[in-house]
């Protein structure tokens, strides 16, 4: 799910509802991981385990070598709080305008993300000015290598008048975009492995 | 040092301290508190965005508060996507 989400496998000792759990979980957690490294928000908890530092030299997660095109035979429709409440959250985070992010270029971060994960229908697009490339240098980083993100990574965006708070508004859409095609990835990479009966 | 802002609670005022008090009124594992007794770091680094939270951790509490899988199992799977995400959180 995290490092290649169009190659996952049905694990058979996971039922679907389990496997579905674990999907949207992971996909979920991979938004808490992203906003951490985003801020820079140090660890606040006791450990009994110190975790590893983050390695920068890590190279970027892979981009999906293609779109997977085929049909989900799990959704997240069976977890019906979880699809409502990620319906809250993403139409907050990607449907509306703001001065600096515009819904469309909000929708523009979302096609990179989806092109980057794999999902279908995601076909890369020129990008249309400079903060359009600035925005998605800023969604690869973000979607591939969150662990890279520093004070460089934020620059173009600062000198274009991005605040703390736009900056932060940008990366929430691309990790919101990144757990909803991340998770629509896996379900469609699923289905791959099981003929759909045909009617 | 963060990258971006970061508003404490000591900090936070308006929407931002309402949400952190709804926050800490939530039902949690007392593994899931820190010991500073305010709103976990994790939501704390979405301070620059207060309407942004509940939305955020509503979805949480369907995933992380839910099954089927067992709160150890859910651990394995946070644990492990942290991991290969360079994530210490």
């Amino acid at each position: 799910m995290t490092e290649a989400p169009w190659q996952l496998v049905h694990p058979p000792a996971l039922s679907d509802d389990e496997l579905l759990h674990a999907v949207a979980l992971s996909a979920y957690f991979g938004h808490l991981n992203r906003i951490a490294d985003a801020v820079a928000v140090p660890l606040d908890y006791a450990v009994e385990h110190e975790p590893p530092h983050a390695e920068p030299s890590v190279p970027p997660l892979a981009i999906a070598p293609a779109p997977i095109t085929t049909t989900a035979r799990l959704s997240l429709a069976a977890r019906p709080a979880t699809a409502a409440q990620l319906a809250v959250w993403t139409a907050y985070a990607l449907e509306r305008d703001t001065p600096l992010l515009s819904r469309d270029r909000r929708a523009r971060i979302v096609r990179r993300v989806e092109r980057l994960v794999g999902t279908r229908e995601a076909e890369e697009l020129p990008c249309v000015d400079e903060l359009d490339a600035d925005l998605r240098a800023l969604t690869d980083r973000v979607t591939l290598a969150p662990w890279q993100l520093d004070g460089a990574t934020y620059a173009p965006l600062r000198a274009r008048g991005f605040d703390d708070a736009a900056i932060f508004d940008a990366c929430v859409v691309a990790t919101t975009a990144g757990v909803v095609a991340r998770i629509d990835v896996a379900l469609a990479a699923l289905a791959r492995q099981v003929p759909l009966l045909s009617s | 040092m963060s990258l971006l802002t970061i508003i404490g609670y000591e900090a936070s005022t308006g929407e931002l301290r309402e949400t952190y008090d709804r926050m800490l009124q939530r039902p949690l594992p007392p593994a899931y508190r820190p010991p500073h007794g305010g709103p976990a770091g994790i939501i704390q680094a979405h301070s620059l965005d207060p309407v942004l939270i509940p939305k955020v951790f509503a979805t949480s509490s369907t995933l992380n508060g839910a099954g089927p899988l067992s709160w150890p199992e859910r651990e394995v799977v946070n644990a492990i996507s942290s991991r290969l995400d360079q994530c210490f959180y």
